[in-house]
């Protein structure tokens, strides 16, 4: 027998293993008790609610998703800039700056990234109360600092060359600065930027599950009261905002040259800056600190949590990561590789949309319906969720790439799937590692949903110590999910760095 | 007037265990016009880049008018112009824009800003394009959409509209046809406003390779494995000074 070789190809679908674990777990948890539930689900899929009423609160709750979601994009992708800049090597060249406030800076933001919009979200409605301004914060928080990772990584890529010439023309610091980071900054905003006001409408969308408003609000009142039909209505409607924001950013071209378009983004750029700041002071000095009385209650409030607890908890979260991130790695290519023809690829990008549509707490909701809740389960849900996007770039690779190895392989009487495996995947192997370890960063901070909603791991803890206030236990949970996803994108760091 | 403009005292330069410029010590006086000569990789650039203070030196001290480089504020330092061997062009901004970019120093972050807006004027950059004959077809195309001989004019105008009494230019003739370097030649050793040069003269380091322009140039420099071989007038180059050094 020949022995399995550890090469890119193979480790795309090693990590399928953690689906036996995982069964194991689900068949022992399963139950009936809500199969004809689930059935009712799938059915509605195909027969959602459409009635004026509820097309009326679609459009208002439409309304409230896209205002939440932009508004928060806007001020994300500008500040993002602003802080990749101040975050980046060539500030520091320019300005003479010491290395300790770049690694501080960096450091800091981290810490921030580290922790998802819907932890910044519990914390904050906890402190504030509901508030229609919370989610645009919540999310504004962690995306500023995610924003400003990729800005930063960007302007890296400034050649050195170019700092020198105008370092010896000797203009003002700003000048040079400005003039440098340009074309980078439009070209982040042009490739990345756009993209972010998606990722922005979906964090809308799963905040509005936990009571911000939006339809993530009345998804999750519709499924609560088992209205599945205005549950699906919901949902495709959801669906052709979403396509609709692709379609649009897609047709969009921006002329750098155009001088009104030009100023017009300039004056936005301005605006923005001065009224989040405003808002901002606005914000801190105006509102009455609901629940968080006083500082002190954060050394008052005592810990229940005992050591063994919390590190069963902080186990939990990290098998939870590992289990979805082997979903999310291999069960694209092992679908698309088995049904590989052209009506199962039909079939397959339909369910992968239907994967990224659906917020994580829904399909976990949905698959609690015949399943006791249990860390495989949340794994699952993660895993799935995360494969749709995983499988989307997958496809959109392979569909562009070169045919010809895999039609000589075809002919020459190799079967279909091996040459599939070894003509088409086996090229896009090692760049589609790299993505998924990218992914992972991602699916370590979501842990924190499912978490919620499932009972496991530490975003369950977190919910459980708010509620009942206790600050001390809310801190100490916080930083061991920072530093596990720190420890994490230090990890997958170095693992890109060896892909690429 | 033989008054010092820029000057090198014993200047060695190391890259990790290579020694790249030995113990060189070079006076350039105020009007001359100083030919550079080496084969490739004889330290040519690297002592172009030690000059106008990108690089600083592992040993030794430059001066620029009797004081030394470091102490200089920025409006002195910006009293030299290079034109690079590799022109150092921002690949993504317009020919004009670019030019532009070699008025950054004399003036503030906001005229940088309307630069990059493309509301700055651009008038005084299309009168150095057009004196370094490039079409203005061009102005305002990409660097990465031009030609390399267009490039180099670029790069060249940029450093003119400096407007700067003192050039450091490292094999500027590169990619351009005879007649262009007859032309190139003229605008880059003499002030284009002829009331300057009365005032101050131009003074000019040129890395080059061809020994046929050397007519122009008052004094020659040959220099190999970092070293000055010779540094005499040109008058008095021979043969065997060549011989030395290639
Ligand atoms: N950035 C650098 N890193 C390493 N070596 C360099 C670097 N720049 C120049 N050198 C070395 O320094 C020597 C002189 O190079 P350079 O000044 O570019 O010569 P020239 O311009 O005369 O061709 C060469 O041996 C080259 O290999
Ligand atoms: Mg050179």
């Amino acid at each position: 027998m020949n022995k399995l070789k550890l090469n890119y190809t193979s480790l795309s679908f090693l990590p399928i293993l953690v689906c036996i674990p995982l069964g194991y777990q689900l068949i022992n948890n399963i139950h009936f008790g809500g199969f004809k539930l689930f059935q009712e689900f799938l059915i509605s899929a195909f027969n959602p609610k459409i009635d004026n009423e509820i097309i009326i609160t679609v459009i208002k709750r439409l309304n409230e998703t896209i205002l939440i979601g932009f508004f928060s994009w806007l001020v994300s992708i500008i500040f993002g800039a602003i802080f990749g800049i101040i975050s980046s090597n060539i500030f520091y060249k320019i300005f003479n700056i010491p290395n300790f406030f770049y690694l501080t800076i960096r450091f800091f933001l981290t810490i921030i990234r580290s922790i998802h919009e819907v932890v910044w979200g519990i914390i904050l409605m906890q402190i504030y109360g509901i508030n229609f301004s919370i989610g645009i914060i919540a999310i504004c928080i962690p995306y500023i600092a995610v924003n400003s990772k990729v800005f930063a990584e960007q302007l890296e890529t400034i050649d050195y060359k170019s700092f020198e010439s105008i370092n010896q023309i000797n203009a003002p610091k700003f000048s040079s600065l400005l003039t440098l980071i340009w074309n980078p900054i439009i070209n982040t905003f042009k490739n990345f930027g756009l993209y972010r006001l998606e990722c922005s409408i979906r964090s809308t969308v799963i905040l509005g599950l936990f009571g911000i408003g939006g339809i993530g609000t009345s998804i999750f009142l519709s499924f609560q009261t088992l209205n599945f039909r205005e549950l699906w209505t919901y949902l495709w409607s959801l669906a052709i905002l979403i396509i609709l924001s692709g379609l649009i950013f897609k047709k969009i071209k921006f002329n750098t040259k155009n001088k009104i378009l030009s100023i017009f983004f300039i004056a936005v750029f301005f605006i923005t800056i001065l009224f989040s700041f405003s808002y901002f002071l606005y914000f801190i000095f105006n509102n009455n600190f609901e629940n968080f009385n006083s500082v002190s209650s954060l050394f008052k409030s005592r810990s229940d949590l005992g050591l063994f607890d919390f590190l069963k908890l902080i186990l939990e979260t990290i098998i939870l990561s590992l289990l979805s991130t082997g979903i999310a790695i291999s069960l694209p290519p092992l679908v698309i590789g088995i049904f590989n023809n052209n009506s199962s690829k039909i079939f397959i990008k339909i369910f992968a949309f239907l994967l990224r549509l659906i917020p994580t707490p829904v399909i976990l909701l949905t698959l609690l319906t015949f399943n006791n809740p249990s860390l495989s389960l949340a794994a699952l849900t993660l895993g799935l969720h995360n494969a749709g996007i995983t499988s989307k770039l997958l496809f959109t690779n392979l569909d562009s790439q070169d045919k010809r190895n895999y039609m000589a392989m075809k002919s020459l009487g190799i079967s279909k799937k091996t040459s599939w495996l070894l003509g088409l995947f086996s090229q896009q192997a090692k760049s589609y590692l790299a993505y998924c370890a990218y992914r992972s960063d991602i699916i370590i901070r979501e842990t924190a949903i499912v978490g919620v909603i499932g009972s496991v791991g530490l975003g369950w803890q977190l919910q459980e110590s708010l509620s009942s206030f206790a600050w001390q236990e809310v801190t100490i949970v916080l930083i061991a999910y920072s530093s596990i996803a720190i420890v994490g994108e230090l990890i997958n760091g170095k693992i890109k760095n060896s892909l690429t | 007037m033989n008054n010092t403009v820029l000057e090198l005292e014993n200047i060695s330069y190391k890259y990790k265990n290579d020694l790249i410029l030995n113990k060189i010590n070079l006076k350039i006086n105020s009007g001359e016009k100083i030919a550079l000569l080496g084969k490739s990789g004889s330290g040519k650039t690297t002592l172009i880049s030690v000059l106008n203070g990108t690089i600083k030196p592992t040993q030794g001290e430059v001066k620029l008018f009797n004081e030394s480089f470091e102490e200089l504020d920025r409006k002195q330092k910006s009293k030299i112009t290079t034109i690079w061997q590799d022109l150092r062009l921002i690949e993504d901004l317009s020919a004009e824009q670019n030019v532009n970019f070699g008025l950054l120093a004399e003036n503030n972050f906001y005229f940088a800003f309307k630069n990059l807006l493309n509301i700055s004027s651009f008038k005084k950059a299309h009168k150095y394009m057009k004196l370094c004959r490039l079409h203005n077809s061009i102005y305002d195309k990409k660097i990465r959409k031009l030609s390399g001989g267009q490039k180099q004019r670029v790069a060249i105008a940029r450093s003119l509209i400096q407007e700067s009494n003192i050039l450091l230019a490292d094999e500027p003739f590169n990619n351009l046809d005879p007649k262009l370097i007859t032309t190139i030649k003229n605008l880059l050793l003499e002030n284009v406003d002829k009331n300057k040069t009365k005032k101050s003269p131009k003074t000019a380091l040129v890395a080059l390779h061809r020994l046929d322009l050397l007519n122009d140039f008052d004094k020659v420099i040959g220099i190999r494995d970092g070293k000055i071989f010779f540094n005499i007038k040109r008058n008095n180059l021979k043969k065997i000074h060549l011989e030395k050094i290639y």
